[in-house]
């Protein structure tokens, strides 16, 4: 018979003193940062933090902004622009162009990027193109891939529906900013691989792995548990005087 | 096995303080974060007791041990013992990589004490028993019903296990600085226990064979209560087979890793068997753990059991047959769990085999190896809610093993296993959703857990982007870096507007976008500004040393900040100002003996005059306290001053004042302007003595003490002690600090920024998770992942 521990209360002095003993170093949180700014792009934010608080990326600023220009392209909705500037990221590279080494070595993004192609097509009206597109791009894609498959079924279905109220919401959140913002970032993590930096930024693991961390241990014990909701972060009154 | 870098026994120096940066800002020189005047002392006196403490545990029975057994294989004890006693905190609670005198536990000890003593961390009050690794409770309660062989071989038992470092697959686990492998107290105190009778809680404690066995011998029909509660213990990896846990048809050898059958062979129907288990169960927090034993049989087809089991299972049968016990069969390739018939799993093995046991603690299933190759995963739920051992079942002479908990190399490649498992279970983690209610305030929380509303929706993508930008952007202002914190606004608000242009309001929908952090709205930039660069300004005065302009902007801006907890602030403040001028007064002092010793030169005969003067105020002081105060510190003023009465520091600065006025011919420009010094820090510490006397709040009171305590030396920058870390340039940091937490609180914002505790909170969650057997908790090593670069 399994002994179950006892369910344990940690009170907030106990909890506190142990949070004061962590270590941690504000140059630590500093990377931390600069991860941030640099992999989401805010460039001259990184600039600053550089030069501010001394810490020296690990990346030369100029390809956080073509990174940018890339996501920003696809954030537009210009797939053509996105994938030539995804090719100018490095020129120099003698294999041959970056964006054809990113997408043979992801098969995914490929489909994805040009998916979003499509999207924009029916977007625009431009229903001919879509269609022949959709023939001749994506259909041998999508043969080899039942989860292609459905997608482009998925995509095309948006031509039949109109953008009626009543298209079923699954297939309107394509035409969303979400969509883009979606593909934007698959880009944007095999750009960052490409040139093997990490490429997934590290405060969202964090966040990832608190909300872990504290969804598994609210089995075993009982504890402060933190939240990020604008309070805790800002301060109470944050919202004007911030 | 390579010697471990010593990051974990290295002193946390704290991250040294650049003065000289050209962008000055709050960030510059704050460096020690969470450190209280309150909360100082207290750390100290704790380090203190633990230092005793692990000298009786820890580190003076090491000593012992070497000393006893010169037959110990002598993997330095030492080492392993400075690292698990020093630093039993995760890595996540990690100490910057600077000096690492490891084979100095003590000295490592008296730094760390400060710093993150991990005694700090839980529970001083119950666990700090010195007696440790004998449980009273377990030691009175040798029951006699089990089958227990403690009459063969005793004076085998005495014998020191080979003493061997934790192997290095588990450095994949973040709880690695809690293993340990050494058992030191148990060998030392276990070769006197036979002769020693000694009693616990009034009862005789039986002779046992071996004192190691004290803590895996649990009350029979009572499962032992789950170890490891707190942080402070280590935790104890098997090293090697019981004696007490031990069939008596068992040889054991004196290393403890040789076993042997020797009984008469059991009956053919396999009804009954001898076994044996490790002495201390496997932590969970290893994530994985693994051991090999070497085969030795008459054939290809060992009638033998390897795997594992829990406490109390019957000894006379082999792991796999019994409940809670698992097991892989040499004779058929079957795997047992709870079962009189097994499960086809691997492949027959026996003479000169070499067999691998794993136990993932991730997913509580096992695995096997033979002869370095993998087998693949077998059983369910091994291990869950009960405390797990090493086992292994013989039945036939001839047969025996050798085992390998790690005291040498193991055949299979554990550690890239144990990486893969450990990526796996990462990659896990990183993919679970996120609890929406993280989002949300703690009351709201609270009640969506409580089903009082209805569950919140699925936390998106573009919501921990925007809590992420708060929390950057709040950082960024909490340290006073500026441009980047506009910067940075600047981009968020133009994404924001960019993602918007053509979308259906992705901010409006979630929770009005990043408005939360614009600086341009409204009341907007100019307070926003200002006020962060008021902090910084505020901050920078401090940390030159002009605490009246610091005084000044924050009375003028922040007045709650100084009348907060009682005045606090202020008198920090003001304590600072004065110890400032005193050490303009010992520089001055330092000034005017160099330019007497230059004219020394031309007038020898005026020297001894001078010097006399030189030394004016030390004099005073100690001849008002009558004791040798500068080497004593903060102690020895404590009881010169403070204990004959407060009346003696007011006097001490009536005569200084009075000295002064004795002497010399103006001659020197640095004469005059040090009695200048002298005479202004002893006017303003004349208007502290009567503050300190006017005081009832203990802490203030303590503050002026320590600051008073600066008047014992001439330099206090170099006395070193209470004294210098008064008036060094580390206090003003934390001064520094102090006060823009002070400033920050007084606005009801944060004292500390929530990213950093987010950070903690995090890393005390997974150390929690870790002691409370969470196995999964040993893979998400925060150290790693967001940390090493």
């Amino acid at each position: 018979m399994p002994h179950v521990p006892p369910n344990m209360k940690i009170p907030r002095e106990e909890w506190d003193r142990r949070i004061h003993d962590v270590q941690i170093s504000k140059s630590d949180l500093n990377r931390l940062i600069m991860d941030y700014l640099v992999i989401e792009g805010y460039k001259s934010a990184a600039e600053e933090f550089a030069q501010e608080a001394s810490v020296v990326p690990e990346v030369d600023f100029d390809s956080i902004e073509s990174r940018m220009k890339v996501r920003e392209a696809l954030q537009r909705g210009d797939v053509e622009d996105a994938i030539v500037r995804v090719n100018e990221l490095n020129p120099e590279t003698r294999l041959g162009s970056l964006m054809r080494i990113i997408l043979d070595n992801n098969r995914g993004l490929f489909f994805h990027l040009q998916q979003q192609k499509l999207i924009e097509y029916i977007r625009q009206g431009r229903v001919m193109e879509a269609l022949q597109f959709a023939q001749e791009e994506l259909a041998q894609l999508g043969e080899h891939s039942p989860e292609f498959l459905s997608e482009l079924e998925r995509t095309m279905s948006l031509l039949a529906f109109e953008h009626s109220s009543s298209t079923p919401s699954a297939i309107i959140d394509l035409l969303s900013p979400a969509q883009r913002m979606k593909t934007a970032g698959e880009v944007n993590a095999a750009i960052l691989e490409s040139f093997s930096q990490g490429k997934e930024v590290k405060l969202v693991q964090l966040v990832k792995l608190l909300s872990w961390g504290q969804g598994m241990l609210k089995e075993h014990a009982e504890f402060p548990k933190m939240t990020l909701d604008d309070e805790a972060i800002l301060g109470s009154g944050s919202s004007t005087s911030l | 096995m390579t010697s471990r870098p010593p990051r974990s026994a290295s002193i946390p120096i704290p991250r040294a303080s650049v003065s000289t940066s050209l962008n000055r800002n709050i960030e510059s020189l704050i460096s020690i974060p969470f450190i209280t005047n309150g909360a100082r002392p207290r750390l100290q006196s704790q380090g203190n007791r633990t230092a005793s403490d692990d000298h009786h545990r820890g580190v003076g029975v090491a000593h012992g041990v070497r000393g006893a057994s010169s037959s110990a294989v002598s993997t330095s004890p030492v080492r392993a013992t400075a690292r698990s006693f020093t630093q039993p905190v995760g890595s996540h609670f990690r100490t910057p990589s600077r000096s690492a005198a490891t084979h100095e536990p003590r000295i490592i000890r008296a730094e760390s004490s400060r710093n993150i003593d991990p005694s700090c961390l839980p529970s001083h009050s119950s666990s700090n028993s010195p007696v440790r690794t004998r449980r009273p409770s377990t030691a009175a309660v040798q029951a006699p019903s089990i089958q227990r062989n403690r009459s063969t071989s005793i004076s085998q038992s005495r014998s020191t296990p080979a003493s061997f470092p934790p192997p290095a697959y588990l450095d994949h686990s973040s709880f690695k600085h809690f293993f340990q492998t050494e058992s030191p107290v148990s060998s030392l105190v276990g070769s006197k226990a036979d002769s020693d009778s000694r009693t616990y809680s009034g009862v005789r404690s039986p002779p046992i064979d071996s004192d190691d066995d004290s803590n895996a011998s649990p009350p029979p029909r009572e499962p032992p209560v789950m170890s490891v509660a707190s942080p402070d213990q280590p935790m104890r990896l098997p090293t090697r087979w019981s004696h007490e846990y031990r069939h008596s048809s068992l040889n054991l050898s004196e290393n403890g890793r040789d076993l042997s059958f020797a009984g008469t062979s059991c009956n053919a129907e396999r009804d009954t068997a001898a076994a044996t288990r490790s002495v201390h169960p496997i932590p969970p927090a290893c994530g994985v753990y693994y051991y090999e034993v070497q085969i030795h049989s008459k054939d290809q087809k060992a009638h033998i059991s390897v795997g594992f089991a829990g406490p109390d299972v019957k000894l006379y049968r082999l792991p796999g047959w019994e409940t809670n016990s698992w097991g892989y069969h040499g004779d058929d390739g079957c795997s047992f769990a709870a079962e009189r018939n097994g499960t086809s799993y691997g492949p027959t093995f026996g003479l000169g085999d070499i067999i691998g046991c794993g136990i993932d603690f991730s997913t509580h299933r096992a695995f096997f190896t033979k002869n370095g190759t993998y087998l693949g995963p077998v059983f369910e739920n091994v291990g869950r809610g009960i405390e797990l051992y090493p086992t292994v079942g013989l039945q036939h002479i001839g047969e025996s093993v050798k085992v390998n908990f790690g005291h040498e190399p193991f055949r299979f490649d554990i550690d890239y296993h144990v990486q893969q498992q450990r990526q796996l279970t990462w990659a896990k983690i990183m993919t679970r959703p996120l609890d929406p209610t993280l989002f949300v305030s703690a009351e709201r929380s609270a009640a969506t857990e409580e089903d009082a509303v209805p569950a919140l929706p699925p936390a998106t993508e573009q919501q921990t982007k925007q809590t992420i930008n708060k929390l950057v952007f709040a950082y960024l202002a909490h340290h006073g870096y500026i441009k980047t914190a506009r910067a940075f606004q600047k981009q968020t608000q133009g994404t924001a507007a960019a993602t918007e242009g053509e979308g259906e309001g992705i901010n409006s929908a979630v929770s009005g976008g990043g408005d939360d952090i614009e600086m341009d709205d409204v009341p907007g930039r100019s307070t926003l500004e200002a006020d962060i660069e008021l902090r910084t300004k505020i901050v920078n005065s401090v940390l030159s040393g002009e605490i009246d302009s610091a005084l000044q902007e924050t009375r003028d801006h922040y007045p709650r900040a100084l009348v907060a907890e009682d005045g606090l602030m202020l008198v920090n403040l003001r304590c600072r100002k004065f110890v400032e001028l005193v050490l303009e007064t010992a520089e001055l002092d330092k000034k005017m003996k160099a330019a007497i010793a230059r004219e020394e030169v031309s007038t020898p005969e005026t020297s001894e005059l001078e010097d006399g003067m030189g030394m004016d105020v030390d004099d005073e002081t100690l001849s008002g306290s009558e004791t040798p105060v500068a080497a004593n510190g903060r102690g020895g003023f404590r009881n010169g001053v403070v204990l004959d009465g407060t009346g003696t520091t007011s006097s001490l600065f009536t005569e200084a004042r009075e000295m002064r006025s004795r002497p010399p011919s103006a001659r020197e420009l640095s004469t005059g302007q040090y009695e200048a010094a002298l005479n202004a820090a002893l006017a303003y510490g004349q208007t502290l003595d009567k503050d300190f006397k006017a005081t009832e709040n203990p802490e203030a009171k303590d503050i002026f003490l320590r600051t008073f305590a600066i008047l014992t030396s001439s330099d206090p920058l170099t006395a070193g002690g209470a004294i210098t870390e008064v008036a060094g340039h580390d206090a003003r940091v934390q001064l520094a600090n102090e006060l823009n937490q002070a400033i920050l609180r007084s606005q009801g914002r944060p004292a500390d920024p929530a990213l950093e505790m987010m950070y903690r909170h995090t890393a005390v969650c997974l150390l929690q998770l870790g002691l409370s057997r969470v196995g999964a908790a040993a893979f998400a090593n925060m150290q790693k992942e967001f940390l090493d670069a």
